[in-house]
């Protein structure tokens, strides 16, 4: 135990300098790369809350911050998952010829994914703040549910990337799925107007108690429900030993696999 | 850990198969479709190695084309993983096997140097107090911020192994990549080596140069189609391998 997290530890300039390279990837082009990354999230906002209100005719107050709430770290999760599936091949020229300890490509990937995610919540603050609704002292609970979140991740990363290596074609079947769970999380709409039954089916998804965490800071500025998020935090920390060890398990024949 | 401290690098029994397919199936869809269909050929490509080497030595792998000699040295940096037995290494590792491994072409000679130190597990500051040996060592003063994707391949060969040969591992494995430098950058990595030996570091050497082998290997080892065929005083495994090979 104490081992892995040595490993690690040991090779932290690959780790940064990946992490680095990520980011400046994204930001590259100084000015230009900046605002787009702030554009893209702020155009998909403005599309979705001219569409949703008039085919889902809800009454939500204020469902530009309802929505962004929702989507920013919707977006963080699917960067996530959609980077992992082909991390370890883009990588296949020094995996295939260099030994260093593989779990840190898809650390690398949540990371830059979550220093970013922590810029476009700039986004979120504005808009709480253009709209008049304020900063509340809730603030304090976001580094908990980022923490929460990044776990669920890596978890997530862990056993994505290592198995599309084998699995090809799983890219496709995670677009897939990513598509359907967008509708099966509350970014939207809110979960309090679902039916009781549909409701606690959406209790299985820890990305609905994550988003809802998000939104009751924001949001509805009140304490988050933490007896759900504390659940999610033990579902994220198995997760990602679960993960972890599959990716171990799987990392062995990653060279002769690519 | 280690039974016995003096010990580098221990091989015990290992076995390793290389799966050859002839339609490989990596997606689940030709998985389902195809299931227990898709042919393929198991190769053996080390039967059986056993090899305890001591903290010191210098070991010179030789064998014909083939005969498994890449394969061990991966197996021994751990970027491929025995089918059975088992294989410790004892102390950092630097491995050379491939030409510019793990190099980005589009970086300069000086990121490069970076991006591949930290591969090797080095810290930005562990870097910073090599750059300067590295690169004097490697001759490439003029052209370390340019593209290595302009370099030639002698020059791309000349900054991998001064990255790798600074790192100071106690472990070096080096596959048959010298061959591409020019005389006079060979002749200094060769004296690099005997340096290295001086100072007690392990290294596992493949050339087919029985010359160089004789003047620096402590030990030979002689790999036949995945065999151990014959293994230790230098002289003697040499005159046998020139003599078969002849
Ligand atoms: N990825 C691979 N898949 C299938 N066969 C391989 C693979 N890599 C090497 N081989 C085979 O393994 C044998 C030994 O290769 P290698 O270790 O490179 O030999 P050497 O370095 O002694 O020339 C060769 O017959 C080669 O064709
Ligand atoms: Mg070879």
């Amino acid at each position: 135990m104490e081992n892995v997290f040595k490993n690690i530890y040991n090779y932290r300039e690959l780790l940064k300098t990946n992490i680095k390279k990520e980011i400046r990837g994204k930001y590259k082009h100084s000015f230009l790369g900046v605002l787009w990354s702030f554009l893209n999230p702020l155009l998909q906002i403005l599309v979705y809350a001219i569409i949703f209100p008039i085919i889902l005719k809800n009454d939500i107050d204020n469902y530009v911050i309802f929505l962004c709430v929702g989507l920013i770290p919707w977006t963080f999760f699917t960067t996530i998952v959609t980077q992992s599936t082909g991390v370890i091949i883009a990588n296949a020229n020094i995996v295939k010829k260099v030994y260093f300890p593989r779990e840190i490509l898809p650390i690398s990937v949540v990371t830059s994914a979550a220093v970013n995610f922590v810029i476009s919540t700039i986004i979120i603050l504005a808009f709480v703040l253009i709209y008049g609704m304020g900063i509340t002292w809730h603030i304090v609970f976001y580094p908990i549910i980022l923490l929460i979140q990044y776990l669920f991740s890596i978890g997530v990363s862990f056993l994505v990337s290592s198995l599309t290596v084998y699995l090809r074609d799983l890219e496709h079947l995670i677009g897939v799925a990513i598509m359907m769970l967008f509708y099966a999380t509350p970014i939207v709409y809110s979960m309090q107007t679902l039916p009781e039954n549909y409701k606690a089916i959406m209790a299985l998804n820890p990305m609905a108690h994550i988003i809802e965490g998000y939104r009751s800071i924001f949001y509805y500025q009140a304490t988050p429900d933490f007896k759900w998020l504390g659940i999610i935090l033990i579902v994220s920390i198995v997760l990602c030993v679960i993960g972890y060890m599959v990716f171990k398990k799987l990392e062995k024949r990653f060279a002769e696999e690519l | 850990m280690p039974t016995n401290s003096d010990v580098a690098i221990e091989v015990d029994h290992v076995y390793k198969t290389f799966n050859v397919f002839y339609d490989k199936t990596n997606t689940i869809k030709e998985k389902l479709l195809f299931w227990n269909r898709s042919k393929k050929e198991v190769r053996e490509i080390l039967n059986d190695i056993n090899l305890e080497i001591k903290k010191g030595e210098v070991v010179g792998l030789i064998g014909v084309n083939g005969s498994g000699k890449s394969t061990l040295l991966k197996l021994m940096t751990k970027i491929i993983y025995p089918n059975k037995g088992k294989i410790e290494t004892y102390g950092k590792l630097t491995s050379l096997l491939e030409l510019g491994a793990g190099f980005h072409p589009d970086f300069s000679g000086r990121e490069n140097i970076y991006f591949n130190a930290s591969i090797f597990g080095l810290t930005r500051k562990e870097i910073d107090k090599r750059l300067d040996q590295i690169i004097e060592f490697s001759e490439l003063e003029g052209f370390i911020d340019n593209p290595v994707r302009t370099y030639s391949s002698g020059m791309y060969m000349r900054l991998a192994f001064s990255v790798a040969i600074n790192v100071d591992a106690e472990i070096l494995l080096v596959d048959e990549i010298l061959s591409v430098g020019d005389q006079h950058f060979q002749e200094k990595c060769f004296q690099k080596i005997e340096q290295l030996k001086e100072e007690g570091k392990t290294i596992v050497i493949v050339t087919h140069s029985m010359d160089s082998i004789l003047r620096f290997c402590t030990r030979a080892v002689w790999l036949h189609q995945g065999r151990l065929k014959m293994d230790g005083d230098v002289k003697k495994i040499t005159d046998a391998y020139i003599k078969e090979t002849a």
